[in-house]
């Protein structure tokens, strides 16, 4: 059973993504694609529908996630953070020398902020708490973190580990 | 003989791997099963290199800590060759100890971005079918961690509301009590001079 912890962490990691990919969703079909992964999510409908899973979405659904989807999304995340891992890092040396070169996690920090009002639901406290940046500026760096951690394969079981850990 | 030699790069940090093959277990004439020499480069930091044990000392020790760093449990890290430990900015003080008694331990710091590129380094040289390193020993024992985590959680998670609910069962019933010896205690002072009615 993989726990709702878990779905929410892997759908703020797959934003974070979004976030520095402008064409984020058109990406996570191409690695799809390359991933040879289309018999297990066929369409950008049926990602959309698992990481609706996510109970802070404002159109969350409760329906049991299975094993073969969640790992597919995990190598979609893995994939795509890989290919991003330059962006990635240079967001994460900018939060560490913050006071030099605030500019690119500034920017960050507001479009995943963005992304978040368009797409969580905000009446929800988690999600103000979310969206309020001196609340959650660890917790951005800690996804960034997380997505820098797993761009190799052994990458790939870390976050694995991570996601049925939390 | 001619050794091999591989370069391992990573935005700011390159790890370099030179050896030979051991031939007596049918390697490849381009693969390294006997490392001699390891050399770490960090942008900005003095180089890093020693013997094996001290290279599968950092790995086992980095893959460690990356572990507890991704599930928010970071922890000081120590044992005879190197030490890793947290820094309130969000910083990682590493320092390396040496095994010749005249040699000062080297102390760097480094930031979450260099610490990502160290571990990507040293994935890619696992990923290496070139260096042929039983990184089996090296791995964290995820298992134990998962079990450790989950005892935590679980803790947190399914007892907490379990020894809730006992506690206001608990007070509800002895409140409950409380006012039933109270009604019972007034029934009890009260009596009836039944001459009186006749």
């Amino acid at each position: 059973m993989i726990s709702r912890n878990a779905l929410e962490r892997l759908d703020l990691l797959l934003l974070a993504l979004e976030t520095i990919d402008l064409n984020g969703s058109e990406t996570i079909i191409s690695i799809t694609n390359k991933l040879d992964l289309k018999s297990v999510l066929p369409s950008k409908v049926s990602i959309w529908k698992l990481r609706c899973n996510n109970p802070m979405r404002k159109t969350f659904v409760c329906k049991n996630i299975k094993n073969q989807e969640f790992e597919a999304l995990i190598k979609i995340t893995t994939e795509m953070a890989k290919y991003l891992y330059p962006y990635i890092r240079a967001i994460i040396s900018s939060k560490d020398n913050y006071e030099k070169e605030p500019e690119l996690w500034n920017d960050f920090q507001n479009r995943f902020t963005e992304l978040i009002k368009a797409r969580f639901n905000t009446d929800s406290i988690r999600v103000k708490n979310l969206i309020d940046h001196q609340k959650s500026a660890e917790f951005y760096l800690r996804i960034l973190i997380n997505l820098s951690l797993c761009i190799s394969e052994d990458g790939y079981f870390r976050l694995k580990t991570l996601l049925v850990n939390i | 003989m001619l050794q091999n030699k591989y370069k391992f790069h990573q935005s700011s940090v390159s790890l370099e791997i030179i050896g030979l093959p051991d031939y007596s277990k049918n390697d490849e004439e381009k693969s390294i099963s006997i490392i001699s020499k390891w050399k770490l480069s960090i942008i900005n930091q003095p180089e890093i290199e020693g013997s094996l044990d001290h290279l599968k000392s950092i790995i086992s020790t980095f893959y460690k800590y990356s572990m507890s760093v991704l599930l928010d449990q970071e922890e000081y890290l120590v044992n005879k060759l190197i030490e890793i430990k947290p820094n309130n900015n969000g910083s990682h003080t590493i320092v390396l100890k040496s095994t010749k008694v005249d040699v000062k331990p080297l102390k760097i710091v480094i930031g979450n971005a260099e610490l990502s590129d160290i571990i990507n380094c040293i994935d890619q040289l696992k990923d290496s079918k070139k260096i042929n390193l039983n990184f089996n020993e090296l791995m964290p024992d995820l298992s134990i961690k998962r079990f450790k985590f989950n005892i935590r959680t679980k803790l947190f998670n399914n007892l907490l509301p379990a020894l809730m609910a006992i506690f206001s069962i608990t007070i509800l019933s002895l409140i409950g009590i409380n006012f039933y010896e109270k009604d019972n205690n007034i029934e009890n002072n009260i009596s009836f001079n039944i001459h009186n009615l006749y």
